[in-house]
């Protein structure tokens, strides 16, 4: 393939990838006349940040973010916790029964959560969990696929170092937190970014177990502002903007963090 | 003596110990993957009333008059179209993306951070974009392309709308996944080639896709697995319509187990679909195991 083919379809693929954000940020500056025009726009007739303080001072907006935020931070600190704990002791005790819980552990890879979305939701209920963070969290908290990857990680660390910190008496959290973590600190950082993007970006449940306005997560609120209605889609696309950008400057930051943190999962 | 009688004690003590550190994974395993399972099992061959009460035993009857439900069996065929045009062309297109700049130079730097950023977008976000640029017949799309369809009113294109954004959700995943795949390939084997004189199209149809090949279909089994259960895009997207045309299975699952209280369909899709993706993520495993 020549130099000029492949620059030119580098370019093409770029531009449509893009295009999505870019009018976004073009939308978010549109008056509400701009959005009704006879001919569609692409770039505003103006730009003053009314949109934006429109979104900005919405009832529920910032509450929104902040919920996501607790949540997906919540989601991915619990889980590690969670799996690092079952996978220290598939891989440093030894138990009775420890083949059959692993595999029990495992096959929950074979049961989308989709399909149980209507039973947890019947579950979630039951527990008095609908409008909490827990009840947002809880069903997400165990990943066999986190598990799996981290057991990968604690096989090859040094057994004898287990043994030593024992022998010295180190107790098994203190070994866990103070050497086994920090030895194989690069799993922990992908089941923490997987986990965070999961979770923010989950639309579904969040949006079967939370009705009240304030425990809404922004993936769900964003669809719910109101704006439109009031012929305020400017301010709907500011507030996509105010979720997008974030993420946008955090993969900019830490791209080559969050690659590896993605194709890590794969290799085990 | 005193070490021998005290041993099984210390074992025992290392034994509640390991459970203690494995109880959150498995209750939360067991109240939201094997009760459920269970639940849905069981309850797929029984006559269960709205408030959930037991009122016989089904038999197959449950599974039976799902096949024979109308609108089943139209939102196989919507999720089948789904997948026919989803599943190529998002393998080809991140497969082609990757293959662009799988090579490090000078600017691919720039061109793997565009190809990331759809990441950065969540679902909603991009599909009340994508509602705006798709809105009517003065739509921003029809400026662009000359074209005057009312693409989210027309059944056709409706399910087209829905197959782009369900490409750019899976891009940037997809992309990584293909992208790390072409780097961690053996160089030594690549500069072999080249010494024999195989360059171009050549080295990447004999030596570079095939060394990929476990990755790939891992990428393609998850696709596959995504557009069988997609349901969260049509919900902000389409909402199913226009009539019904882009309302796939797990929509319909959710429409049933939520609007209508229809808990035969919910139990007999929850184990259709388990049984589904047990067969696609085995096939995944075995494949990861691998690479």
């Amino acid at each position: 393939m020549s130099k000029f083919a492949r620059n030119a379809a580098i370019i093409i693929l770029s531009a449509i990838i893009l295009f999505p954000l870019f009018y976004a940020l073009s939308a978010s500056f549109f008056t509400p006349q701009d959005f009704t025009a006879s001919e569609a726009r692409l770039l505003p007739s103006s730009v003053s940040a009314r949109n934006y303080m429109l979104s900005l001072s919405h009832r529920y907006f910032l509450r929104y973010l902040v919920n996501s935020i607790l949540t997906a931070m919540l989601t991915a600190i619990l889980r590690c916790i969670i799996v690092t704990m079952a996978a220290f002791a598939f891989t440093h005790l030894s138990f009775k029964g420890k083949r059959v819980l692993l595999i029990a552990l495992l096959s929950t890879l074979f049961i989308p959560p989709d399909a149980m979305l209507y039973e947890n939701y019947i579950t979630t209920a039951r527990l008095g969990l609908l409008d909490s963070y827990l009840g947002i969290i809880l069903p997400s908290l165990f990943s066999a696929s986190a598990m799996l990857m981290t057991i990968g990680a604690y096989l090859s660390s040094d057994r004898d170092i287990y043994d030593a910190a024992m022998m010295d008496g180190a107790g098994d959290i203190r070994y866990i937190t103070t050497i086994l973590v920090p030895l194989t600190a690069p799993v922990a950082i992908t089941v923490f970014i997987q986990a965070f993007i999961a979770s923010f970006n989950s639309y579904l449940w969040p949006l079967l177990v939370t009705t009240r306005p304030k425990m809404r997560t922004v993936q769900v609120g964003i669809t719910m502002l109101g704006f439109a209605e009031e012929g305020e889609f400017g301010a709907q696309f500011a507030a996509i903007v105010i979720v997008t950008l974030p993420f946008l400057l955090l993969l900019l930051a830490g791209r080559k963090m969050i690659m590896k943190a993605i194709s890590g999962g794969m290799s085990n | 003596m005193n070490i021998f009688r005290k041993l099984p004690n210390v074992n025992k003590e290392k034994n509640i110990r390991a459970y203690l550190f494995l109880l959150p994974a498995l209750l939360l395993a067991v109240l939201f993957s094997f009760i459920p399972l269970a639940k849905s099992f069981i309850g797929s061959f029984l006559t269960i009333s709205q408030s959930g009460k037991v009122l016989g035993f089904a038999g197959l009857g449950n599974y039976i008059s799902l096949f024979k439900n109308q609108a089943f069996l139209s939102s196989i065929a919507n999720t089948a179209r789904f997948t026919v045009f989803f599943l190529p062309l998002n393998t080809l297109i991140t497969l082609a993306a990757a293959a662009l700049t799988r090579k490090k130079r000078r600017y691919t730097a720039i061109s793997e951070f565009i190809f990331m950023t759809p990441m950065a977008f969540s679902l909603s976000a991009l599909a009340l974009i994508f509602k705006e640029l798709f809105r009517g017949r003065v739509s921003v799309i029809n400026r662009l392309t000359g074209l005057s369809l009312e693409w989210l009113d027309q059944s056709g294109p409706a399910m087209a709308v829905l197959v782009i954004l369900g490409l750019f959700l899976d891009f940037a995943l997809d992309y990584i996944l293909l992208l790390s795949a072409f780097r961690g390939t053996d160089k030594s084997i690549i500069e072999a080639a080249e010494i024999d004189g195989a360059s171009g199209g050549k080295l990447f149809f004999l030596i570079e896709l095939p060394s990929i090949k476990n990755i790939l279909s891992i990428t393609i089994f998850m696709a596959l697995k995504d557009a069988v259960l997609i349901s969260a895009p049509v919900m902000v997207l389409t909402e199913g319509g226009p009539f019904r045309s882009t309302e796939t299975v797990m929509y319909f699952y959710y429409l049933e187990a939520f609007r209508s209280g229809n808990r035969a369909v919910e139990n007999t899709i929850a184990v259709l679909m388990v049984v589904f993706s047990s067969i696609l993520m085995s096939l995944i495993s075995r494949r990861r195991r691998d690479v």
